[in-house]
């Protein structure tokens, strides 16, 4: 490698690089402690998640791969990254008001929230598996820590410590699966990956055996059934930002995985993985909507809804194409923007050491509170798919690709499940419209949360009413991504 | 594909008689030797003076501190000396890319620094 | 005709309303708003009902704009002999529910303004839209502030029938969704309404989407088995929320049928015919007989929706143009009237607190005003010759006497049944003794009530004794919807 192809790689990962460098900054900045501190270090977070999404603005003009061709800027990857930018910011801005009632204030929160977006960044413009996996490792190591940030509160450290090991453990059912890959083909970057592969059978055992090794480690990062175990305790005790941005970031950078490996580079793989997908999107959407009606704690009941929007998700994999690669990509923007909002009113509900985090919390809010009330209630209807939210559209286009591609039995499955799930959603809303609370929920909205409720507020309304223009996004970017 | 895999089947014997030899070896002490067991043997062993404490006691967390501080530090060294050894031969590009690795490195050692990781007390 | 987009305006206008609402500072003036835009956007159905060109069956005030191109949905309204007479009913019932809900709503009033003038908004809108996706999503969106109705201001058990109602419908309207997306992929490529009517779909596909369809339309009717919902639901809701269902939203799984099933479906629509006019008939004679052992007279009135709608859907199904013009008739009457009835149900309530009908008694003597109007309108429900009732019910019923017998015989039994019931009612609480539930004192109509009711005794006295005009505009429409059904008796 010469200079100029130094450069123009280093050139090309800018955006990943400055936001090492911001968490570096960071990192630096609160070893001094000073008042307003947390601020500062918000403050900062955001200046650098603007300049690189400005960067990867700038950089989407001409698509390029880098570092030999194991590194890649398309649409695809860009697209991933305004929607991580996206959550991470709206993440920031929810976290310091919980960071203060939960007194938990520490500097190296915001500098973990960065190294976990920098390790979703990675991700998603890995072209190579090994990049892919130094990616996910250092995205998943940041939100470990993340997760059990209330050090005095043993729930947050349970939830870290089974984060810990049942994470180590899907990362090493995954790097199996990408050792057999690589034993098979003698290379890791995806392109040669996948010429190499046309020329295995696709009935070799060994073949199989990796895909299933690798569909079951990416499966477990996305919280499918039967490997969702760990979502729902590790939802419950994580910080509420945290939760919210494991439930966005976190998942858009593993979809971003599986539709780069399974629909792009690896498609041949397909008839091995189809069937035991099918029946995994079913079930994932089957339990995550049961188990959801009988939650009492609205962080646990997110987890469960956040499966079973992950088994929707998963259905439009199933579908393929760049349809359904669009359908995908807009229904993770969509759900990032909702899901965070709904997070963003659960972190105004909350009054320390955990509590507020009960549905019945919520009772009585339209009375109490009633312009956040309003904008929970679209979250909550957006989140169970009533037009003419955001969430709708999203549901919508998944549908239209299952019957285009002439999955109808899956997508008539899909909408009686959510039917049943709109009954955990209503229940929220009946909470806080229909019942009578003595202690209404008292609190006044910061600005940085005024913030992330309108962008939040005003995109779910945005892409349910006008969604043509997020469509035709989301559409141009999965078609960049096919090549 | 197939061709391979037979490359692989040395490994397949050696790993097929590493283990056969282990369940051999412990096989053969459950059969062969000689139980006469005392006091004096069944105790815990320990080195010029009689056992005194319960052998699973706790470590003082510091301890891995030290250790993981020390992998770090050992890792650093094991990049730096083939940099070191092929300085002459790597161009600027290599010169700068270590400087970056210590950087990070050294933001790394300030916070622990800071942290009060490296002090004892 | 004209440039201006009326029928967005007609839409836009509550809706515009329900966005205003929540700022308005006092209850008076959020009254007085909510009930001048809804009366401004009655006068406007009017303009549109008077300028409506009754010669022709091809859509009018048509509008048409792109909306999201890449799914190709767009904005497109439009309006016939047929869906202008349900938006004339539906800016009717509006302006009436905000009187109906003046004093009787009285917590959270600016919500409930919000929730009813959205409401308007929606429904206005589902009989406007010509594109599959955008009736779809007014359908779905009016389940919302429907469920705060019900919800926030209804009766003691008034979280259940939420739910319920809220259920019950997404259930059946997401599988209409389904329906719509085969329609699309299975020849239409489009979400046009009247492209989609042209496309010759084969017949397996039309079996299936009729059945996705019937599942939608026959929960919001609605049908035996799935009417479950409805008697819990009128029972709790509030007084407008009780009008609004009766008078508006059964209506629309009728014209669902009407708009979609039948002429898109013309095929399967005849081969689940016999199943239908099965269903229709014990919807009209179990409806009858249930709303018969009623004690409740919010869920007698209820019960004989069921059966009432029962009649629409026999009509519908016989195929018949005479059974056609009936159903569509007796859809746009019954919403006068048991609007009207839930309107008079309300008032008594809102009085006594009691919805006991044996508690009642004698109320003609005491309250004269309130007790003639009640009887005509339990009249009017029972098709007494020269009320607006009669005729779609007779329509029906020679119809389906041409049908098959059993059907006809089921219809005059569903008629007897109702006579029952409704004379039953009327002999119980208007005549014989005077009583009231705990003795309370009821007082007659006042200006308010009134204003309420005399334009629904307008409309039951004209259609009864003069439906001409009805009939003028709606026929049009109606003799394209037969050749569609019937593609081979078109003559050139």
């Amino acid at each position: 490698m010469d200079l100029t192809q130094i450069t123009s790689s280093v050139l090309a990962s800018g955006p990943e690089i400055i936001i090492i460098l911001g968490a570096c900054v960071a990192l630096m900045l609160s070893l001094v402690p000073r008042p307003g501190q947390g601020a500062l270090l918000a403050g900062l977070s955001l200046v650098m998640i603007a300049l690189a999404a400005a960067m990867s603005l700038t950089l989407a003009q001409n698509p390029q791969t880098a570092y030999g061709g194991m590194f890649v800027n398309d649409g695809f990857s860009t697209f991933f990254k305004m929607l991580l930018y996206l959550g991470t910011a709206l993440t920031i801005l929810i976290s310091d008001r919980y960071l203060g009632t939960e007194d938990a204030a520490k500097g190296e929160y915001y500098v973990l929230l960065l190294f976990a977006l920098s390790g979703a960044m990675i991700m998603v413009s890995g072209k190579d598996l090994l990049i892919i996996y130094v990616g996910l490792e250092l995205q998943a190591l940041s939100i470990y820590v993340l997760v059990g940030f209330l050090t005095t509160n043993t729930r947050s450290n349970e939830a870290a410590l089974k984060y810990v090991i049942l994470g180590a453990f899907s990362s090493g059912l995954l790097l199996f699966g990408l050792s057999l890959l690589y034993g098979l083909t003698g290379t890791t970057q995806l392109e040669a990956m996948g010429e190499a592969l046309d020329s295995v059978e696709t009935s070799s055992p060994l073949l199989a055996l990796a895909t299933v090794f690798l569909i079951v480690g990416l499966l477990f990062k996305v919280g499918a059934v039967p490997f969702h175990m760990w979502v729902p305790d590790i939802y419950e005790g994580a910080p509420s930002p945290v939760t919210g941005f494991m439930s966005t970031v976190g998942k858009v950078a593993a979809v971003a995985v599986i539709l780069r490996l399974l629909i792009q580079d690896l498609a041949m793989l397909d008839p091995i993985w189809r069937g035991s997908v099918e029946a995994v999107a079913v079930l994932t959407l089957a339990a995550g909507s049961f188990a959801a009606l009988v939650q009492t704690n609205i962080k646990r009941m997110l987890a469960y809804s956040s499966i079973a929007h992950g088994g929707f998700l998963l259905l439009g994999l199933l579908a393929g194409g760049s349809e359904g690669l669009a359908s995908v990509m807009l229904y993770l923007l969509i759900f990032t923007v909702t899901n965070l909002g709904l997070f963003a009113v659960i972190v105004l509900l909350n009054r320390g050491a955990g509590q507020g985090e009960n549905i019945q919390d919520f009772s009585g809010l339209a009375k109490s509170q009633p312009g956040v009330a309003l904008m929970a209630l679209v979250f909550l209807l957006s989140l169970a798919g009533i037009p003419p939210t955001g969430g709708f559209f999203a549901k919508f286009y998944v549908l239209v690709a299952l019957v285009d591609a002439g999955f109808v039995l899956l997508a008539v499955f899909a909408v009686l499940l959510s039917a049943i799930a709109a009954w955990f959603y209503l229940r929220v809303i009946m909470l806080m419209y229909m019942e009578q609370n003595d202690q209404p929920a008292v609190f006044q909205v910061s600005p940085a949360i005024g913030w992330a409720l309108i962008v939040t507020f005003t995109g779910t309304v945005l892409t349910g009413v006008l969604p043509a223009w997020f469509l035709g996004v989301s559409k141009a970017a999965a078609t960049a991504g096919l090549g | 594909m197939e061709e391979m895999l037979r490359e692989y089947l040395p490994i397949l014997v050696f790993l097929a008689v590493a283990v056969g030899l282990g369940i051999v070896l412990i096989l053969a002490a459950v059969v062969l030797a000689v139980r006469n067991p005392d006091p004096e043997k069944v105790s815990a062993y320990e080195c010029g003076f009689n056992a005194f404490d319960d052998a699973r006691m706790k470590f003082d967390v510091r301890f891995y501190l030290v250790s993981i501080l020390f992998i770090i530090f050992d890792l650093e060294i094991a990049f730096l000396f083939p940099w070191a050894v092929g300085f002459k031969d790597i161009s600027m590009t290599g010169f700068w890319s270590m400087m970056v690795f210590l950087g990070v490195l050294t933001i790394g050692f300030a916070y622990e620094w800071k942290k009060g990781a490296l002090e004892w007390e | 005709m004209t440039d201006l987009p009326v029928l967005s305006i007609l839409i836009l206008l509550p809706a515009v309303g329900a966005v205003l609402t929540p700022f308005l500072r006092k209850d008076p003036i959020v009254r007085w708003f909510s009930l001048l835009v809804l009366f401004a956007d009655f006068l406007l159905a009017l303009w549109v009902l008077l300028n409506f060109d009754p010669n022709t069956a091809a859509m009018q005030f048509g509008e048409h704009r792109v909306w999201v191109p890449n799914l190709g949905i767009s904005y497109r309204l439009g309006i016939d002999g047929i869906s202008v007479w349900f938006v004339v009913l539906t800016s009717l019932l509006g302006w009436i529910c905000v009187l109906a809900s003046w004093w009787s709503i009285s917590i959270r009033v600016k919500e409930f303004m919000t929730c009813l003038l959205a409401m308007q908004s929606l429904m206005i809108g589902v009989f406007c839209a010509l594109d599959m996706i955008l009736f779809y999503i007014l359908w779905e969106a009016m389940l919302v502030p429907m469920y705060l109705i019900i919800g926030i201001w209804g009766g003691a058990n008034r979280v259940y029938a939420a739910f319920k109602f809220f259920l019950y419908t997404l259930a059946g309207s997401l599988l209409f969704l389904i329906g719509i997306l085969l329609l699309y992929f299975g020849g239409g490529q489009t979400f046009d309404v009247l492209a989609l009517m042209e496309v010759q779909y084969p017949f397996p596909l039309q079996i299936w989407v009729f059945l996705a369809f019937l599942v939608a339309f026959a929960v919001k009717i609605p049908m035996v088995p799935v009417h479950t919902w409805l008697p819990d639901a009128h029972v709790q809701a509030p007084t407008a929320g009780s009008i609004i269902l009766a008078g508006v939203l059964l209506k629309m799984g009728a014209y669902g049928f009407l708009r979609f099933s039948l002429p898109m479906l013309p095929d399967a629509s005849q081969y689940f015919a016999p199943m239908m006019i099965a269903l229709s008939a014990v919807a009209i004679v179990y409806g009858g007989f249930l709303a018969l052992a009623q004690s409740d007279i919010k869920k007698l009135i209820a019960y004989s929706s069921v059966s009432h709608m029962g009649f629409i859907t026999l009509g519908l199904f016989t195929f018949d143009a005479k059974g056609m013009s009936g159903a569509v008739i007796q859809m746009f009457n019954h919403g006068i009237t048991t609007g009207a009835l839930f309107l008079f149900v309300g008032i008594i309530y809102e009085r006594t607190h009691s919805r006991d009908i044996a508690a009642y008694g004698g109320l003609i003597k005491v309250v004269p005003l309130f007790g003639i109007l009640f009887a005509a309108f339990l009249l009017s429900s029972m098709a007494l010759p020269g009320l607006n009732g009669f005729i779609g019910e007779l329509l029906v019923l020679a119809a389906a006497f041409g049908v098959s017998g059993w059907a006809g015989a089921a219809g005059a039994l569903g008629a007897l049944v109702g006579a029952a019931y409704l004379l039953g009612v009327y002999r119980q609480m208007l005549l014989g003794e005077v009583k009231t539930p705990g003795d309370v004192f009821v007082w007659d109509l006042g200006r308010r009530e009134l204003a309420c009711a005399a334009p629904l005794l307008l409309f039951v006295v004209w259609f009864g004794l003069y439906p001409k005009p009805f009939l003028t505009i709606l026929q049009p429409s109606l003799d394209h919807l037969m050749t569609q059904l019937n593609p081979t008796a078109v003559t050139p």
